[in-house]
């Protein structure tokens, strides 16, 4: 069997709905993966544990307020700090262009705006898993 | 071997990546496995069992916080179906798992049934052993109580149970069939929404002693936490009596024998699916059509002059 790509789909902060993380969700598993959901009002602490415990190839975070300028990219400093680095983390939503230069320094590897076509999400999460 | 050192030294990391092995069937799998084997048998296993939505998740997210309450490390092995078309799945049972969060007593793992060629059963419970030797006192294990091979996952635990809510079974005959046999312990969760009485005692009317076991019936309600003391001091119970009771060896037995029989057909299809075994495979398949030989006499043939893989 060949290696099946896991990715982790979680909204942080404790603000609204998760549409667009299912949709992505969703997209995802019709292109074969599987998609670990967790659903909302996660801490990063938790997020980054369920990624360990789920031994996902990446991360995939649903952001909809200012409050992802500290959510994020505490995200990626959790993950290394549990040696947990490979695993790739990317954010979707609606992100001003100067969060998103900040959120790449930051190590988050794509940002994902609103009206991204999804094969391009979907792309993304491939060749992280490579 | 290192990720096994890295295991038994509490890695978490190490634990979740050969649960990964096992699922992606790879050839490193099986020697982890040999390891760790020695290293098991400690836990206590149980299966929860039971149709979509009546909360098993919300249960098991109960029970973890019960038993840590106990000071006991809970492993969770929660199993959702790989859609048939795409091969993909949304696993979302740990969205009423939540509660644990980072907590490192707790390891929840969400599996897909993807099409195992041994049988859902072998993997999920060699993920089962994977946290039974990283040190969990006990696993819980989520199955949808739909096909036969998640009746047979949940009655290969130590303890199964099976979860019903009221509207579910107002006349008992709407249980499906054979869930009657396969229960030590029964649930009738969201007493909250009423009507829990009257389902807990017609099960518990239809239940009969089983080898010395009386089923339970346990009310509970998973939204506020009513009846998770009363469901883990049955489960608890129900180990006991399995554990000091005659039951424990011949039980015993038959998951070692269901097992051994797993594995054998596991290395079979494997062997079969890649034909680098060199088994002439194909060739048959073409006798086949040509009418040479015919599929019984001909798997015979093939079976005789077999070589397994390493
Ligand atoms: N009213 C009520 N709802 C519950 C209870 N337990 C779970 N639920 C809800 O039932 C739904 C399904 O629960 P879940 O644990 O995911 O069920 P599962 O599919 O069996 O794992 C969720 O919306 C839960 O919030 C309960 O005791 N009472
Ligand atoms: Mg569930």
């Amino acid at each position: 069997m060949p290696k099946k790509i896991r990715i982790l789909i979680a909204k942080p902060g404790l603000d609204g709905h998760d549409r667009g993380a299912k949709v992505v969700a969703r997209a995802l598993r019709d292109a074969g993966m599987e998609v670990i959901y967790t659903g909302l009002r996660q801490t990063p602490e938790d997020i980054v544990e369920a990624a360990i415990q789920e031994d996902v190839d990446a991360i995939g975070l649903s952001s909809l307020s200012g409050a992802h300028m500290a959510l994020l990219p505490e995200v990626v400093k959790l993950l290394r700090k549990r040696k947990a680095a490979d695993i790739l983390v990317a954010a979707g939503g609606i992100i001003p262009d100067e969060d998103v230069r900040k959120l790449k320094k930051a190590g988050i590897k794509a940002v994902f705006g609103p009206g991204t076509p999804l094969a391009e999400i979907v792309e993304f999460f491939r060749s992280a898993a490579q | 071997m290192k990720i096994v050192d890295q295991l038994r030294e509490g890695d978490k990391r190490a634990a979740a990546k050969l649960i990964s092995m096992i699922e992606d069937d790879d050839p490193g799998a099986t020697a982890a496995l040999a390891e760790i084997f020695p290293h098991t048998g400690k836990a206590h296993i149980v299966g929860l069992t039971g149709p979509p939505g009546v909360g098993k998740s919300s249960l098991i997210n109960r029970l973890v916080r019960e038993y840590r309450e106990r000071s006991k490390k809970v492993g969770v092995v929660a199993v959702d179906p790989t859609s048939p078309f795409t091969g993909g799945a949304v696993l979302g049972d740990r969205i009423r798992m939540a509660d644990t969060g980072s907590d490192p007593g707790v390891f929840i793992r969400s599996m897909a049934t993807r099409g195992h060629s041994g049988g859902l059963a072998l993997a999920t419970f060699d993920a089962v052993k994977v946290l039974d030797a990283y040190g969990m006192d006990i696993v819980f294990v989520e199955t949808v109580g739909a096909g036969q091979s998640e009746v047979d996952i949940a009655s290969r635990a130590h303890t199964t149970v099976v979860v019903q809510m009221p509207q579910s079974g107002d006349s008992v005959q709407a249980l499906k069939a054979g869930i009657l046999e396969i229960g030590d312990i029964y649930v009738v969760n969201k007493m909250d929404l009423g009507g829990g009485d009257t389902m807990a005692s017609n099960l518990d009317f239809m239940l009969e002693e089983r080898q010395g076991w009386r089923p339970p019936v346990v009310q509970t309600a998973a939204l506020d936490g009513r009846g998770t003391k009363e469901l883990a001091d049955a489960l608890t119970k129900h180990y006991r009596f399995l554990k000091r009771g005659p039951l424990w060896r011949g039980r015993e037995a038959d998951r070692a024998r269901k097992e051994l029989f797993e594995s054998m057909r596991h290395l079979l299809a494997e062997t079969f699916s890649d034909d680098t075994a060199g088994i002439g495979f194909e060739e048959t398949v073409g006798a086949i059509v040509a009418r040479k030989t015919d599929p019984r006499t001909a798997a015979r043939k093939l079976l005789k002059g077999l070589k397994l893989p390493r």
